[in-house]
C-alpha cells in the first residue's frame, strides 16, 4: 500500500510553506538536482494503452504452444531477437535495450495504467503525478515550447504538482493547432493590439488587489503570448518537412506523432508522450499487432536512426511502454488476455547500453524466470537517466510530503554503462 | 515515532536520531533550522524555546537512552475553543444570517483578523447571480436589480434560489461531490436525477438515503448510479460513503491501522460489511441491462486477504463506527427537524407507493423467441422473493440500515460534512481543510459557526435552498476583498478566519455560460448567411463492393469508424454536446458521447468491430475517399456547458479550467492558471464570436446612435458595472465608432481578470 510513500513519522502540515515566495512554491527554489552522471535531457516515452502482448512484440517464443503466428527475427544484435512485425525495428535494436522481466501486480486497466505511468498504486486522497509532469516539474525548462507535450491522447495529470505540469495536448500531430494563433478574421496588427489593450486593462485590476491567484493568471498570460510569438512554434507544423521523411516514418498518425516528438525535442521540449490504443486484444490478437507493427515500425525505426544521425541519441531517452503485457496462452477468440506477471519494455538513448536484455521470461512468458524487475524499478532507471535524485521528497499543496519514486525502487543499473 | 525500536528506525530519507551523534540526527537538524528554513521542526505550534533544543541536544550526544516499555502517544491538537450558541431559534433566514455573522464576529474576537467591507450593490449582484445559477447577470437582471428598493439584495437571494438554473448550477457541485461520470454505466442516469432532485426540492437526507440504499437498474432507479459508480464494490463504496458524506477518510483504513487518525482497519471492515451483500449483475446478452441486486453471502471477510488464508477468514457483521450524539433533552434543532419532517409527512399522501411486482417484471426485457437467459431467470426468482411493499427496488436491507444511521440528525458528522463543502464553494474556504478529512488530529477553526449552520440545516429538514439563503444573506458572504499591499500573512490569516474575501475564479461550467451570455450566443446573433464559409472536408463513401481484407488495409478500416459529428478545425474543444434530461431516463445511450472520447478508447472501439466485422464475413464494404467543399453557415450558438456529458473529454475547455476527472475519492477542482486556458481563452473561438457584436444583437442598434451609452451597456453586459472615467476615455479610442473596435474592447474585457474572478 502506497500509505508508505510518505514518512509515517509524523504528519506534516507545512502550513506557512504551502505559500510561496514570489509566487513560485519553495520547493521548486529549492530543488536543487545533482544529476548523477545524468546524460538524458530529454524523454519520449511512447504509451500503448491497452496492455501490448510481450510476446508478440519483444519476447517471442518460437516452437513453444503459445508462440502464436508471429516468428522470431535476428536483428542487429548478435543473441537478440524481437517479433517479426518490427523489421525496420530489428536493425535499430543496437541502440535499444529490452527488459524482459517485468512483474507488475495490476491486472486491470485503471490501476495498471496509474502504476505504469506514475510508479504507484493508486491510493484515496493522494494524485501522484504522471512521469511527464514529474520531470518537467524536476529538470528546468529549455525554450519556449511547453517542457510537456502529449500526442494523440492525454497522458497521467499532474496530479499533486498542479496546473503547471499539466501535458500541452495535440490532438492531430501535424495539423495546426487553432489556439496558437489569432482567430480566423483577427490580423496579426489587430491580434496585438488587442493584447495590449487586455495589458493595460488587467494593470488596473491586479494593481488594484493583487492577490496570489490574480499573478498566476497574469503570469500564465506573459507565458501564452511568449508562446505564440514564439519561431519555435513552427515544430509543430509537418508542412516544411521533406515528404519523404513524412512517407519514412509512415504517413499514419503514429507515424507523424513520432516524428513530431522528434522535432519537438531538436526545439527543446523536455517530454514527449505519443499516446496509442488499440492493444486490448481480447479477440483477433495477430491481425491487430500485424496492424500495429506497420504502424509503430517505420516510425520507431526512423525515430532512433534519425536521433542517432543528429547526435540528440544519447540525451533522448525513448521508452515503450504498456500497462500489462498479454496471456501466453491464446484464448477461443484468437486473442490473448490480460497478463500482468510477466511482461517487456523497450527502452533506448539516454544513457541506455544499447544491446542490452535485462532479465529473462520462463520458456512460455509466463513468469520472470531471471531478474525480476519491478514497475517502480522502471521509473527509478528513468529518473536515474535523467538526473532525477529518487529520495527527494516533494511536497502536496497541502503540504505533504511524498516521494519521487515508491520506497525500494531501485534502477536497473545493468542498462547503464 | 513512538517506539524505541521505531524511533531508531527512522524514516524514509534520514535516521531521526543516531544515539551519540547529534549532527548526523535529521531530528536534531530539523529543529535547528530557522522557522523560516524548509523543513523545519516542529512545523505547527510554537518554535521549541532555545532551553528545549538543548535538551534535545544533550540527550542525543548522551546516547538517547530511551526507557523500557515507553510508547509516546501522539498530543491530539486542543480542540478548538467554543464561544455560546444563540438560545433561541431564528424566525427567519435573514435572522439566522444574523445570528452567524454574531457567532463568527465573536469567534474572532482578539485574533486581530482585518474585516473588510461588505460588497457594493453591483458587485453583491455579480457575485451571487455567478455564485447561485452559474452565469453573469444579463443586462436585464441588471436593470431589475437597480429597479429593486433597499431590500435588493434579500429580494435577489430569494429569486435567484428560485430559478431553473439554480439546480443546474448545483448539480454541477453534487457531480463533482459524488464524482458523477457520463461514460460510468448509470452515470448520466444519476446526474439526471442529481438534477431533478435540486429541482423538486428533495431534502438531503432523503437524497442521500436513496443513493445509499438504491438498488436495480439505473434506468427505472437512477440513483443505484452511485452503487454503480464504484462497481457495487464494498471496499470503495464504504469508503467514498464515508468520505463524501460523513467527511471522514476512513478509507486509509482500508489496508491498515489508519495512519493518521484513530480508525483501526477493523472498524473499516465493520462499515464495508453494510455493502458487503450488494452485487452488480449484467446481462450476457450483449446491450443487457446492467443491474444491483443483494446476495445471500457476506462478502466482507475478516481478518484481511493478506493476514490470513481463506478457511480462517469470517463473515463481518457491518457495525456502524462513528458515534451518535447522546442527549438527556432532545435539542431545539432536532425537535424543529421532526416537526418540519412531521408535517412534510402529512402532506405527501398516504398514496400507495408500492410498485407492483408485475411492473417489476414488465420492466425486464422480455425475451421473444430467444432461449430464456439464465441471469433474467435468476433476477426474476429473486425478485419474487423482495417484499412487495415500499420500493422495490430499495431491498438491501443492510444499506438501508447504514442509510439511517449515517442521515440520522444525531450523527453529527453528516450535517456538518456538508455545509463545510457548500461554505467552502461559498466563501473560499472551508471550516476544515482538505474538505473531507474532519479529524482531531486535523485543525477545525470557528467550531461554532459551523455548528450553527449545521444545526440550522438540520432544523430546516436539510432544505438545500435554506442553508444556501443564510450564507448568502449574511456579512460574511458580502465580504470584499483586502487591498493589494496587504502583507502576506495578515492576508493569509483574514482569509483564513472570513473576514476577507479570497480570490475565487468561476468554475469551468460558469466561465463557459458567463462567455456565452456576455456575447449573447444562447441564440443566433447574426441573420442566415451572414456568416457562410466554404468548408472542405474528407467522407468516406461506401463503393458497394466488398474486398478481403489484408494487413495493412485494417488500419484504414478503422479511421472511418471516426465520427462526422466534430467540426473538423480543431475548436471541438469548445463545444458543447448537450444531453437531455428529461429523455435520459427512458432511452438509449447518447451515441454522440462515443465521438468525444480517448482516441484509445475509439481504435479499440473500431478495432473490435473491424474484427468482429471481418470474423462474420471475411471481407470488408470498401470505401472511397472524397473531398467535398460546401458552404456552411457557421452561425454561432453555443448551449450551457452545464448539461454536458460530464466529465468533458480531457483536453476539453472545462477540463482545462479545473474540472475534475472524477476517477479518484478526494479529488477536487484545480483552481490554478495555467498556459493553455489563457490560450483557449485569447485564441478561442467562443471569446471571439462572443467579441463580434451581432446585428441581431442590441448593442449592434446603440452603437450606431451613441458611442458613449454602447460603451456603457458592454461594461455592464460583461463586467456588471460602468467604466470609470479613465476607461471610459480609453475606450472611446478604442471602440472608435466602429463595430470592429466594440468588438475589440468586449473582446478584453471578456479575457481580462476581472471577468474570471468574482468581485
Amino acid at each position: 500500500m502506497s500509505c508508505n510513500d510518505y514518512q509515517i513519522n509524523r504528519r506534516r502540515i507545512l502550513k506557512t510553506f504551502s505559500a510561496s515566495l514570489l509566487g513560485m512554491p519553495i520547493s521548486q527554489l529549492l530543488a536543487q538536482t545533482t544529476p548523477n552522471r545524468a546524460q538524458a535531457e530529454h524523454v519520449i516515452l511512447f504509451w500503448n494503452s491497452g496492455g501490448m502482448s510481450h510476446l508478440d512484440t519483444w519476447d517471442p517464443k518460437p516452437g513453444r504452444k503459445v508462440q502464436g503466428e508471429f516468428n522470431p527475427i535476428k536483428t542487429s544484435v548478435d543473441g537478440m531477437e524481437i517479433s517479426e512485425i518490427f523489421p525496420q525495428l530489428a536493425k535499430q535494436m543496437h541502440h535499444g535495450a529490452l527488459i524482459r522481466s517485468i512483474a507488475g501486480t495490476n491486472g486491470d486497466h485503471g490501476r495498471a495504467q496509474y502504476e505504469l505511468q506514475t510508479g504507484f498504486n493508486q491510493s484515496p486522497n493522494i494524485m501522484h503525478p504522471g512521469l511527464g509532469s514529474l520531470v518537467v516539474h524536476e529538470r528546468e525548462p529549455l525554450g519556449d515550447l511547453p517542457a510537456l507535450v502529449s500526442i494523440s491522447g492525454q497522458p497521467a495529470r499532474a496530479g499533486y504538482l498542479g496546473q503547471q505540469c499539466e501535458a500541452y495536448f495535440v490532438g492531430r500531430p501535424g495539423q495546426k493547432d487553432p489556439y496558437l494563433a489569432f482567430p480566423e478574421g483577427i490580423s496579426h496588427a489587430r491580434g496585438m493590439q488587442r493584447l495590449q489593450i487586455l495589458e493595460k486593462m488587467n494593470a488596473r485590476t491586479s494593481g488594484e488587489k493583487g492577490s496570489k491567484e490574480l499573478k498566476a493568471s497574469q503570469t500564465a498570460l506573459k507565458d501564452a503570448v511568449n508562446l505564440m510569438e514564439s519561431p519555435a512554434l513552427k515544430a509543430f507544423e509537418l508542412e516544411d518537412e521533406d515528404p519523404k521523411t513524412v512517407a519514412k516514418y509512415g504517413d499514419t498518425e503514429f507515424g507523424r506523432g513520432a516524428l513530431l516528438a522528434r522535432r519537438l525535442v531538436e526545439k527543446g521540449v523536455r517530454f514527449v508522450q505519443v499516446n496509442r490504443g488499440g492493444f486490448d486484444n481480447h479477440g483477433n490478437i495477430f491481425d491487430a499487432m500485424r496492424n500495429h507493427g506497420a504502424a509503430m515500425d517505420p516510425a520507431i525505426a526512423s525515430l532512433l536512426s534519425d536521433l542517432k544521425a543528429n547526435g540528440m541519441l544519447s540525451k533522448t531517452l525513448v521508452v515503450v511502454l504498456s500497462e500489462f503485457g498479454r496471456t501466453p496462452r491464446i484464448n477461443d477468440g484468437g486473442g490473448r488476455d490480460h497478463w500482468a506477471r510477466c511482461f517487456s519494455a523497450m527502452m533506448a538513448g539516454g544513457g541506455i547500453k544499447g544491446g542490452s536484455i535485462v532479465g529473462a521470461s520462463d520458456e512460455d512468458g509466463m513468469a520472470p524466470a531471471e531478474r525480476p524487475v519491478k514497475v517502480s524499478d522502471l521509473h527509478a532507471t528513468m529518473c536515474h537517466a535523467l538526473g532525477i535524485k529518487q529520495d527527494k521528497e516533494l511536497f502536496t499543496p497541502q503540504g505533504r510530503p511524498m516521494r519521487v519514486v515508491p520506497k525500494g525502487a531501485t534502477p536497473i543499473h545493468e542498462l547503464f554503462a | 515515532m513512538d517506539t524505541h525500536e521505531k524511533f531508531l528506525e527512522g524514516g524514509d530519507t534520514a535516521e531521526a536520531v543516531v544515539p551519540g551523534n547529534s549532527a548526523k540526527s535529521e531530528l536534531l537538524v530539523r529543529i535547528h533550522l530557522r522557522p523560516i528554513d524548509e523543513g523545519v521542526m516542529p512545523d505547527e505550534g510554537r518554535a521549541l524555546k532555545p532551553e528545549e533544543v538543548a535538551l534535545l541536544d544533550a540527550w542525543v550526544e548522551g546516547g538517547a537512552k530511551w526507557p523500557k516499555g515507553v510508547t509516546l502517544t501522539e498530543r491530539k491538537p486542543e480542540a478548538p475553543k467554543r464561544v455560546a450558541l444563540p438560545q433561541k431559534a431564528p424566525r427567519s433566514n435573514i435572522e439566522a444570517a444574523a445570528m452567524l455573522d454574531d457567532i463568527l464576529r465573536r469567534e474572532n474576537a482578539g485574533t486581530g483578523v482585518v474585516t473588510t467591507q461588505t460588497l457594493n450593490n453591483a458587485a453583491f449582484l455579480r457575485r451571487s447571480t455567478i455564485d447561485l445559477i452559474g452565469r453573469i447577470p444579463t443586462m436585464n437582471e441588471v436593470r431589475e436589480y437597480e429597479g429593486w428598493g433597499e431590500n435588493r439584495q434579500t429580494k435577489l437571494i430569494s429569486k435567484l434560489s428560485s430559478q431553473p438554473r439554480f439546480a443546474d448550477r448545483w448539480t454541477v457541485f453534487m457531480a463533482d461531490m459524488l464524482r458523477v461520470r457520463s461514460n460510468v454505466t448509470g452515470g448520466n442516469q444519476l446526474l439526471a436525477y442529481l438534477h431533478g432532485s435540486i429541482e423538486q426540492k428533495k431534502p438531503y437526507d432523503v437524497l442521500v438515503r436513496e443513493l445509499i440504499s438504491a438498488s436495480g437498474r439505473a434506468n427505472s432507479n437512477p440513483a443505484v448510479g452511485y452503487i454503480l459508480g464504484d462497481d457495487a464494490q464494498p471496499m470503495e463504496l464504504a469508503a467514498a460513503t464515508a468520505q463524501i458524506f460523513l467527511g471522514v477518510q476512513i478509507g486509509c483504513a482500508m489496508c491498515h491501522d489508519h495512519p493518521f487518525d484513530d480508525w483501526a482497519q477493523k472498524d473499516f471492515y465493520d462499515l464495508a460489511a453494510f455493502f458487503g451483500k450488494t452485487k452488480k449483475m449484467e446481462s450476457r446478452r450483449r446491450g443487457g441491462s446492467v443491474y444491483t441486486t443483494e446476495g445471500n453471502e457476506m462478502t466482507v471477510l475478516w481478518p484481511p486477504e493478506d493476514k490470513a488464508e481463506t478457511r480462517d477468514r469470517k463473515p463481518v457483521k457491518p457495525r456502524f463506527p462513528f458515534q451518535l450524539g447522546h442527549f438527556e433533552k432532545t435539542p431545539h434543532h432536532i425537535q424543529r427537524f421532526e416537526a418540519v419532517r412531521l408535517s412534510q409527512e402529512q402532506e405527501n399522501s398516504t398514496d400507495d407507493n408500492t410498485a407492483s411486482l408485475d411492473a417489476l417484471l414488465d420492466s425486464v426485457e422480455p425475451n421473444i423467441g430467444r432461449p430464456s437467459d439464465p441471469v433474467l431467470e435468476e433476477a426474476k426468482k429473486e425478485s419474487q422473493k423482495l417484499n412487495v411493499h415500499g420500493d422495490l427496488y430499495r431491498s438491501s436491507e443492510l444499506r438501508d440500515q447504514l442509510a439511517q444511521l449515517i442521515t440520522d440528525p444525531r450523527n453529527d458528522y453528516f450535517a456538518r460534512a456538508f455545509v463545510n463543502r457548500v461554505w467552502a464553494e461559498l466563501i473560499g474556504h472551508g471550516f476544515v481543510e482538505p474538505l473531507d478529512n474532519f479529524s482531531d488530529y486535523n485543525g477545525l477553526h470557528h467550531p461554532t459557526t459551523l455548528d450553527f449552520l449545521a444545526q440550522e440545516f438540520i432544523a430546516s429538514g436539510y432544505d438545500f435552498r435554506t442553508l444556501i439563503r443564510i450564507i448568502t444573506l449574511s456579512d460574511v458572504y458580502r465580504r470584499s476583498a483586502l487591498p493589494a499591499d496587504t502583507p502576506f500573512e495578515l492576508r493569509e490569516k483574514s482569509e483564513l478566519n472570513f473576514a476577507a474575501a479570497p480570490s475565487r475564479r468561476m468554475l469551468g461550467e460558469v466561465l463557459y455560460d458567463s462567455i456565452v451570455v456576455a456575447g449573447h450566443l444562447e441564440d443566433f446573433k447574426w441573420p442566415k448567411g451572414a456568416n457562410n464559409k466554404q468548408v472542405s472536408r474528407e467522407i468516406q463513401i461506401a463503393t458497394g463492393e466488398f474486398t478481403m481484407v489484408e494487413a495493412g488495409d485494417a488500419e484504414k478500416v478503422t479511421t472511418m469508424a471516426g465520427s462526422p459529428a466534430m467540426r473538423g478545425d480543431g475548436y471541438d474543444l469548445e463545444s458543447s454536446l448537450k444531453i437531455d434530461f428529461s429523455s435520459i431516463l427512458s432511452s438509449k445511450e447518447q451515441t454522440e458521447l462515443a465521438s468525444m472520447r480517448e482516441k484509445s478508447n475509439e481504435q479499440i472501439k473500431a478495432e473490435e468491430m473491424a474484427a468482429i466485422q471481418k470474423d462474420e464475413q471475411r471481407k470488408v464494404m470498401k470505401y472511397k475517399t472524397e473531398t467535398i467543399t460546401e458552404t456552411v453557415d457557421d452561425n454561432p450558438r453555443f448551449d450551457s456547458a452545464m448539461r454536458m456529458a460530464t466529465p468533458a473529454p480531457p483536453a476539453h475547455f472545462l477540463r482545462v479550467f479545473g474540472q475534475p476527472a472524477r476517477t479518484g475519492l478526494g479529488e477536487f477542482r484545480d483552481e490554478a492558471s495555467s498556459l493553455r486556458q489563457q490560450l483557449m481563452m485569447l485564441n478561442g473561438r467562443m471569446t471571439h464570436e462572443a467579441s463580434r457584436v451581432g446585428t441581431l444583437e442590441p448593442l449592434h442598434h446603440l452603437l450606431k446612435k451613441d458611442q458613449d451609452l454602447a460603451i456603457d451597456w458592454a461594461y455592464q453586459e460583461i463586467l456588471t458595472r460602468l467604466p470609470t472615467p479613465d476607461e471610459k476615455s480609453d475606450a472611446r479610442t478604442i471602440v472608435d465608432d466602429h463595430s470592429q473596435g466594440m468588438a475589440d474592447l468586449r473582446w478584453a474585457l471578456i479575457n481580462s481578470n476581472e471577468f474570471r474572478f468574482l468581485p
